[in-house]
């Protein structure tokens, strides 16, 4: 098992690598200056010098071999660059939005597992009326995209109702009722589709599971139907369900960008997008390198609760 | 027993999922009665600010929420009243020789936010910070010309400038006309200290900025509300929905398709003015056709400005149909303001005279990031199309459009600015190779250089005035710019606010100094 994850672990610093080379050079090839972008504000006209002197100042003029040695260097010492615009260390900056990010992914997969795996085990126990419901229910919330929801929520529940902020952010420092009111309605969005497809895997891994012969073998020896559906069936439907939420989850890590935007949610979706438009090159790397360390990181992780959820895993 | 397939670790994730879950659960219930905290006497107002500033920078121009902060954190020796007029400010009083030589006399006993004193020592490195082109200072083009800098004592300072410069105050006037602790200047950190009615307090990337009140502030009794909170709201429609719903009190720029919604609001105000424009340069470099004046007239002739402002505009402007001074300024003619209107036939007789009798093809840039850009350039490629000039569309983001428009590959180029001061000198950004991207590639004409440096020096109003109609009929026959629509801002905010207002014209963006006035309840 530890070797098995060492393994995984080394090929996913490999993977790391050439993700990062991807992305340097797709971000040099695009054309568009950082240094005069900085310069241009409203009206504001730069002179060439100007821009060639900043250009200076922000290393761009080295040559690229050269940039990418020394990007490398900041990659692997940790740093992952300073940001052009502000000077402050991009891991930093990364290290303030990632943990408002990874709070709106964790909000929605809780959300989304609990709803979806009632939901669906519901259906599949029940059957009839409510199994058809339900599918119903979840092929459209399916069906919706995440940002129409979001701007459905916004204007029903935030601009005509006035139940929760239309958008925004509050420090749970300061304040942790505002900050959670902020936090529902991104979540709602998020959850809507993410729900629906756990309810529908978990429906569908229950009635291949409830069919099989040992179920029947569990009844015969005396334990009741609710017993068996809570001990064993649901229990042995959950690895599809894992990996559909693994895999949701890694979605999210992009997946966030319009929500966050859309709610004014000060994750890393701002900072990236701000990054890319003002051809902050150390941002948008740092953003993406660490968006895939934790997709690898969470395949991983999969792996590893697949092993603890069947023991058949463990082995190989 | 029969938990043998249900490993511990499991079981304890299970639980903490349960566990999470049931406290989003209390929380989503915690939101029905979580009505406002106790609420004391402070006053405050939330604004929704357009963008993030992470690296406030006074001196710099770094758009138009870098400008809202500065007006509340920072003064200079003038500024705009709410009018647009140019008043003193940390200066109690300004005078002039002949428009080259300024004095300006202190406020006795002014101090900046960390308690130190501000004299004329300050001026002088704030004003040196300004002329020194390494800085990129938004006040270079005014403050360039500065000679000499004279503080006899520590209220005085004397301005010497190289040649009569009838703008330079309306320049200083603007939120980057700051002054600033000459310690500070030099330094990479944000500029937050400064003289102005509001003192920072706090900074939260990508969420929110937040100022409070400064108590010795130099205007008595000023400002009224106690503290500000900036959110920032990037997203147009977030910042729309956070006003409608109101989550926030006020909001910068309300977003064209919404100025209904927020002017059939009881609560709410829309505070509109036409300020920025959009507009045409070309290469008039010989390699392209709009290097022949002809064409460039056709141009003018050919476009349907009413159809920019209806399809680009989502009809929140007004045509532009001559030179882009606004109505609001001293200098605004009639005559130029409506010199061309569309003639098709007209347009055609010019190619042909330029020897186009079949059109041409050539090359548009715009953008695609901002909806305006791309949509007044759709709106122009029909409008040539009609006179046979074929456009091949170039519409890259805003940082490509910047580099390739820097580097002159285009012909035709679509483009939206907005004028330093509301004083004609703005021109030079758009007229000469001074004013780099606004300005038509290749574009040096002698004749518009002589007009705006003569323009600038005339000390004497009608002879300045006569000088920029010269200008103004010069450089509409010659069209090296066609001036297309003008955009309209609106700043949207809460009826309980008041004293807070749009300034108009091109100091829309300046509005943030009348946030020192505004009192909210």
């Amino acid at each position: 098992m530890v070797l098995t994850i060492a393994k995984r672990l080394a090929a996913g610093v490999g993977l790391l690598f050439v993700v990062a080379t991807l992305i340097f050079i797709a971000l040099h090839l695009v054309p568009g200056d950082p240094a005069r972008t900085i310069l241009t504000g409203t009206g504001a006209v730069p002179t060439d010098a100007a821009v060639e002197n900043l250009r200076e100042q922000l290393g761009l003029n080295l040559p690229l071999g050269q940039q990418y040695l020394r990007y490398l260097h900041e990659l692997v010492t940790g740093s992952l660059g300073t940001s052009l615009n502000d000077n402050r260390p991009v891991i930093e900056l990364i290290g303030e939005r990632l943990p408002r990010t990874l709070q709106l992914i964790g909000s929605t997969t809780v959300v989304s597992v609990i709803v979806g795996v009632t939901i669906g085990a519901l259906a599949a126990r029940r059957g009839g009326l409510i199994d058809r419901i339900v599918m119903v229910l979840t092929s459209f919330a399916v069906a919706v995209p995440a940002y129409v929801a979001a701007v459905l929520l916004v204007y029903f529940v935030g601009v005509k109702l006035q139940w929760l902020p239309s958008g925004g952010y509050v420090d749970p420092a300061v304040d942790v009722g505002r900050h959670l009111r902020a936090l529902v309605l991104p979540t709602i969005s998020l959850s809507l589709g993410f729900s629906g497809i756990v309810a529908r895997m978990t429906r569908s891994a229950v009635l291949n599971v409830g069919n099989q012969d040992w179920v029947r073998t569990a009844l015969s020896v005396g334990l009741t139907r609710g017993q068996v559906f809570r001990r064993h069936v649901l229990r042995n439907s959950l690895s599809p369900v894992v990996t559909v939420t693994s895999l949701q989850m890694g979605g999210l890590l992009g997946g966030t960008v319009i929500i966050e935007r859309v709610f004014s949610w000060p994750g890393l979706s701002g900072l990236l997008i701000d990054g890319v438009t003002s051809r902050n090159y150390p941002v948008v790397q740092g953003i993406v390198i660490l968006i895939a360390a934790l997709f690898i990181l969470l395949n991983i992780v999969v792996d590893i609760v697949y092993g603890l959820l069947d023991p058949r895993g463990r082995s190989k | 027993m029969r938990r043998e397939h249900a490993p511990s670790a499991l079981r304890g994730a299970l639980h903490r999922v349960v566990a999470v879950g049931l406290a989003l659960a209390l929380s989503a219930g915690a939101v029905a009665c979580s009505a406002n905290t106790g609420e004391d006497s402070t006053t405050v107002l939330t604004y929704g600010l357009d963008s993030d500033v992470p690296n406030l920078q006074t001196l710099k121009n770094q758009g138009s929420a870098s400008m809202i902060l500065n007006s509340v954190l920072h003064r200079g020796l003038v500024q705009y009243d709410a009018d647009g007029n140019i008043v003193p400010a940390l200066a109690a009083e300004v005078s002039d020789v002949d428009k080259q030589e300024y004095t300006f006399v202190l406020h006795e006993g002014l101090t900046f936010h960390d308690g130190s004193a501000l004299t004329s020592e300050d001026v002088k490195a704030s004003l040196e910070a300004m002329a020194d082109a390494d800085n990129v200072a938004k006040m270079y083009p005014a403050a360039k010309n500065i000679v000499s800098i004279d503080t006899p004592d520590d209220l005085t300072t004397i301005v010497k400038l190289s040649a009569p410069d009838a703008a330079f105050l309306s320049y200083m006037a603007d939120v980057s006309g700051a002054i600033l602790p000459s310690e500070s200047i030099g330094q990479e950190d944000p500029t937050y200290v400064g003289a102005g009615p509001y003192k920072f307090v706090s900074y939260e990337n990508g969420s929110e900025f937040v100022v409070e009140k400064f108590d010795d502030y130099y205007e008595e009794d000023k400002p009224s509300i106690d503290r500000i909170e900036f959110k920032i709201l990037s997203d147009q429609s977030a910042r729309d929905s956070a006003l409608l719903s109101g989550s926030v009190d006020a909001v910068s720029f309300v977003g064209w398709n919404n100025y209904d919604q927020v002017s059939a609001n009881s609560n709410l105000v829309l505070d509109e003015t036409e300020g920025p424009f959009m507009y045409l340069l070309f290469n008039t470099t010989s390699d392209s056709p709009f290097s022949n004046p002809l064409v460039r007239q056709a141009v003018a002739y050919a476009v349907d400005r009413q159809a920019v402002v209806d399809s680009a505009l989502a009809g929140r402007g007004e045509p532009l149909s001559g030179m882009p001074i606004p109505e609001s300024s001293e200098y605004y003619n009639e005559e130029q303001a409506n010199y061309y209107t569309q003639d098709l036939d007209k347009a055609k007789e010019l190619l042909a005279e330029a020897g186009y009798p079949n059109g041409f093809t050539a090359t548009m840039l715009s953008s695609s990031q901002y909806d305006f850009h791309q949509n007044t350039a759709i709106s122009v490629q029909a409008d040539l199309k009609k006179i046979g000039i074929e456009l091949e569309m170039v519409m890259p983001d805003w940082p490509t459009r910047l580099e390739i428009g820097a580097a002159g590959d285009y012909d035709i180029a679509v483009y939206g600015t907005v004028g330093i001061t509301n004083d004609p000198s703005f021109l030079d950004q758009l007229l000469t190779p001074a004013g780099s991207q606004n300005a038509p590639f290749g574009y040096d004409d002698p004749t518009v250089n002589d007009l705006l440096t003569r323009g600038r020096a005339a000390t004497d109003e009608t002879e300045r005035k006569a000088i920029y109609d010269e200008l103004g009929a010069y450089v509409l026959e010659n069209a090296p710019i066609v001036g297309l629509a003008w955009r309209s801002q609106a700043y949207g905010y809460d009826k309980k606010v008041s004293g807070f207002s749009n300034i108009p014209g091109f100091l829309t963006f300046d509005s943030g100094y009348t946030l020192a006035d505004a009192t909210i309840g």
